[in-house]
This record gives C-alpha cells, structure tokens and sequence, in this order.
C-alpha cells in the first residue's frame, strides 16, 4: 500500500482542487491542530484518489487546437505552451478560446505499469 | 464534456479522500472534527476559486469556529512570551522572602490566563485581514487588564492580612515594594514605592517590568511607564527591536523567547545568506555537491512554509536559487526570462495531464492525454481523453 501511494504523481496538486487543499492543510498545520506528516499523508492519498477518479469516473473527451509556443520535455515530463488554442468539447459542440494554454503533462505508463 | 460535471467529480473526490485519510487521522490522534474542518475548509477554498458549481455550495455552510488565520496570529504572541519572561524574571527574588510571596507570582500568570483566553475569540473573527494585526490589540489587552485588575486586588488583600500578622514595619515595607514589583499594582501602590523597588530590583529588571506594564496597561495608564522614563503605553503592540534585545539577554530563553515573526526574520536572513554564500562559491563545487546544495534551499522552504503560517517566505526569489543550478552553456538567461513570464501569465489557463502519445512530423504535432483537468478563462474542466493538433 505504502509502495503503491507513491507511485502517483502530484502534479495534481497545482491545480485547485490541490490547492486548495494544501491551503486548508496549511491552514491546520498552522493552527498546530495537525502535524505536516499528516498533511502528506493527505496528499498522497489525494494523488491516488485524483488520478483514479478521473480515470474511472470521466469519460468525456475534448479536441484542442493552436500553434505551439515551447516545448519540452524532461524527466518523463512534457510542458507546452500553446497559444490561441480552442477547445472543442465533445458534447454539444462547445468552443473555448483562450490566447495560452500552458500544459503539464506526465506519461501515463508509469502508473499502469505498476 | 462540460463545467458541469466537474462539481460532482470533484466532490467525489474529496468525499474519498476524507475518507482514505480517517484511518491515518485516528492513528496520529487527530480528532474527528479536525478532519471535518478540513473537509469544509478545502470546500469553501475551492468555492472560492469559483472554477465551477460545486454540489456543497447552494446549502449554507455551517460556520465552524475558524481558528484565527495566520496573518492575525502574530499579534498576541507576544503577551505570553512576557509573561514568561516575567515570571522568570520575578521568581527570584523572592527566594529569600517567605513562601506567600513566593506563589505571587504563578497567581499572577494565573489570574491573566482568562485575559488571553478571552482574547483570542476576538482575533477569531477577524477576517484576516492587514488590519487584522493592530485591530484586535485593544480587545486583547482589555480583558488582561482587568483580570490583572483582581490579581492587584487579590494581593492587596493578601497584604493587608499579612500587615496584621506581622509586626515588623520594616519588613512589610519590603513585602510591599516587592508585592508592587510582582504584581502589577494599581498606579498609586506604585506611586507609593518608587524608592523602595531598585532595592530589590536590578534596573534592568526593572527596565522590563515597565516595558511589561505598557504593554498590558491601557494607553489611558501612561504612568505605568513613566516612572522608568519610557515613552507612553504603545497602541500598534510590542516593538520588536526592543523584544529580540530584552528576550536575548534576559534569561538565555534565546528562540524560545523570540515571537514568531523574529523567527521568520531570523530564517530568513540565514537563507538569504546561504543564497548569497551560494551565488560566489557556486561554480567551484563539484558536480554532486552543487546539485544537492541546489536542492537544500527548496527543502529548506518547505520546511519554513509548515513553520511558518503566511506561507513560505515570497522574498526569496527563484532567481535567486536558480544562480545556484548547474548552468549550461546552453542556457540563455533571456530565453528563461521570457519563459518565466509567459508561465506566469499562464497560471490561469492550465491543463495538467497525462499523456499517452506524443507525436511530432516536422512542425506538426499530435498528442493524446488523458485523465486531465483543465483550467481555462477562470472555469475549470476535467477529461478523459484529449487529443491536440498544434504547430510549432
């Protein structure tokens, strides 16, 4: 189990749902209400639950489209700037524009392997 | 795919961590509420963020006693450092005085605990504000003043009963002048005793006691600090130089006496020397050690981010730690610039994913990710699959 939890990546802790959880977390910690190795405690499981949530439970799908600014790609990591991306949703057709897209993006091998 | 299924994704979520972590509360002993508090904080975080609709929103959260946000903490910190400061100070002298003056004091420390205690509730509600840190100053030590008050008053009568014990004068008057250094007492006991005190009383204990007395005592009491020839009872709290001077050299107490924000100055300046020591020394060091030394400041963060409670310290920049890598000749600080402020003009519109494939012919690109969140134009987007077309 213990081997397991940290074989997720936390890159989802940048987005809100991490943050704000860090935030509350932080908040505790620093109310000495609870202990920072409780609290990474928390994100690891919240690494776990994260990625699996949204593998089993999504199921839609997007298109996107742009021109690419930066690329790159290190430690099993791409990141890419893209800018004047639309999104195309899946469903009803909804369009999203926006001018830049940065996008972190970590190879999902690594978790199906183990 | 729309906004729309992200609140019960993320409430799913949320709902399963709190679960998966109920184990690992009970066994660090953190009571079940605590973890309710967390749940309804990270809630009311991410409603705030207003990324999308969230199943908890429309019912009214219930207002659990929030405990004071970081930034309005510092602000009674420093009372109970006094009072150790006092206590330690006053304690003794009395060893050559009999044992009921002795306990004076704890009932001092005693009797100002309701003080502190009531103080806090107030500086609960503050919203945590800038203002918040001189704000709940006059509640705070309102409350202190008049439990001291009936500590003064307590002691009083304790003297007067040992006035009718005792028949020696002399020696109640030292009783007294030391029960007014003690005690913090009404003006006119101390108007009364100002000769007696310096015999009992070093000037630099003395010196404290009036500093202790301003900052309890209202600024309508500007005598407490008179007599020692100290400006007037300060409004905005403790200064700080005055503290880190008098808690260095009063008892050796040392960190333990320092307040939270002289600590945070303290790290601080450590870091800061460390980035600096780093910045001349950096490039003679071996590959290894450059590498683990370029990873200590990042770990050293995080542990002042847990120590501290405003977050980890802003001043310490990236590029400060970002002299300290392993420079390629490659590397073109303009380049990194520009990157710097394309990602932080990016914040906003992220997608964090995983890929499955990503592939490139020439200037095309394809790539598929998978299981993502996407944050664009202030809403927010979970996916399954995605599949992009860009150029280069």
């Amino acid at each position: 189990m213990a081997a397991s939890s940290t074989n997720f990546y936390d890159l989802y802790r940048h987005g809100s749902l991490g943050l704000s959880l860090t935030d509350a977390l932080d908040e505790l910690i620093g109310d000495e209400r609870i202990d920072p190795q409780l609290a990474m405690k928390v994100l690891t499981q919240f690494d776990r639950i994260i990625a699996e949530t949204l593998q089993e439970k999504v199921k839609a799908r997007l298109t996107f489209k742009g021109s690419l600014d930066t690329y790159r790609f290190c430690d099993e990591v791409w990141t890419f700037l893209i800018r004047n991306v639309t999104f195309k949703l899946d469903n009803g057709g909804q369009m999203i524009q926006a001018d830049k897209v940065k996008i972190v993006s970590c190879s999902s091998k690594r978790t199906d392997e183990k | 795919m729309s906004n729309a299924s992200v609140g019960p994704v993320y409430d799913s979520i949320i709902q399963d961590v709190i679960s998966a972590v109920r184990v690992d509360f009970e066994e660090s002993g953190v009571d079940d509420g605590v973890l309710e508090d967390l749940k309804k904080r990270w809630q009311m975080k991410l409603s705030q963020l207003n990324v999308a609709q969230f199943p908890w929103d429309p019912k009214p959260e219930p207002q659990q006693s929030t405990p004071a946000p970081a930034a309005a903490q510092p602000a009674p910190a420093p009372v109970p450092n006094y009072n150790q400061a006092v206590s330690a100070q006053a304690a003794p002298p009395p060893l050559s005085l009999p044992n009921s003056h002795a306990q004076n004091p704890n009932g001092v420390a005693v009797k100002q605990e309701p003080g502190l205690v009531k103080a806090e509730p107030g500086i609960k509600q503050e919203p945590g504000s800038g203002s918040a840190g001189s704000a709940p100053i006059h509640p705070a030590y309102n409350p202190a003043a008049a439990a001291r008050g009936t500590a003064a008053q307590r002691a009083a009568q304790a003297l007067e009963n040992q006035y009718g014990q005792r028949a020696a004068a002399s020696i109640n008057a030292i009783h007294n002048g030391m029960a007014s250094q003690i005690n913090p007492p009404p003006q006119a006991q101390q108007g009364q005793r100002p000769g007696q005190a310096p015999q009992h009383l070093s000037p630099q204990q003395q010196y404290r006691q009036g500093v202790v007395m301003q900052q309890r005592m209202q600024p309508q009491v500007p005598n407490a600090g008179a007599p020692n020839g100290l400006p007037a009872a300060q409004v905005d709290g403790p200064s700080d130089v005055v503290d880190h001077g008098l808690l260095q050299d009063a008892d050796g107490s040392g960190p333990a006496g320092m307040n939270r924000h002289e600590i945070d100055n303290h790290l601080h300046a450590l870091i800061a020397a460390r980035a600096k020591q780093m910045e001349g020394g950096g490039l003679m060091l071996p590959l290894e050690q450059a590498t683990s030394q370029r990873s200590l400041p990042a770990k050293k963060r995080m542990a002042a981010a847990t120590a501290q409670f405003d977050g980890p310290d802003d001043d310490i920049k990236d590029e400060d730690l970002d002299e300290d890598a392993i420079n390629s000749d490659l590397d073109d600080p303009d380049e990194d610039q520009e990157e710097d402020e394309d990602e932080d003009e990016t914040m906003g519109h992220m997608m964090l994913c995983m890929y499955d494939k990503v592939q490139r012919v020439k200037n095309k690109w394809k790539c598929v990710l998978k299981d993502g969140v996407l944050t664009v134009n202030g809403k927010e987007y979970v996916f399954h699959k995605a599949t992009g077309e860009y150029e280069w």
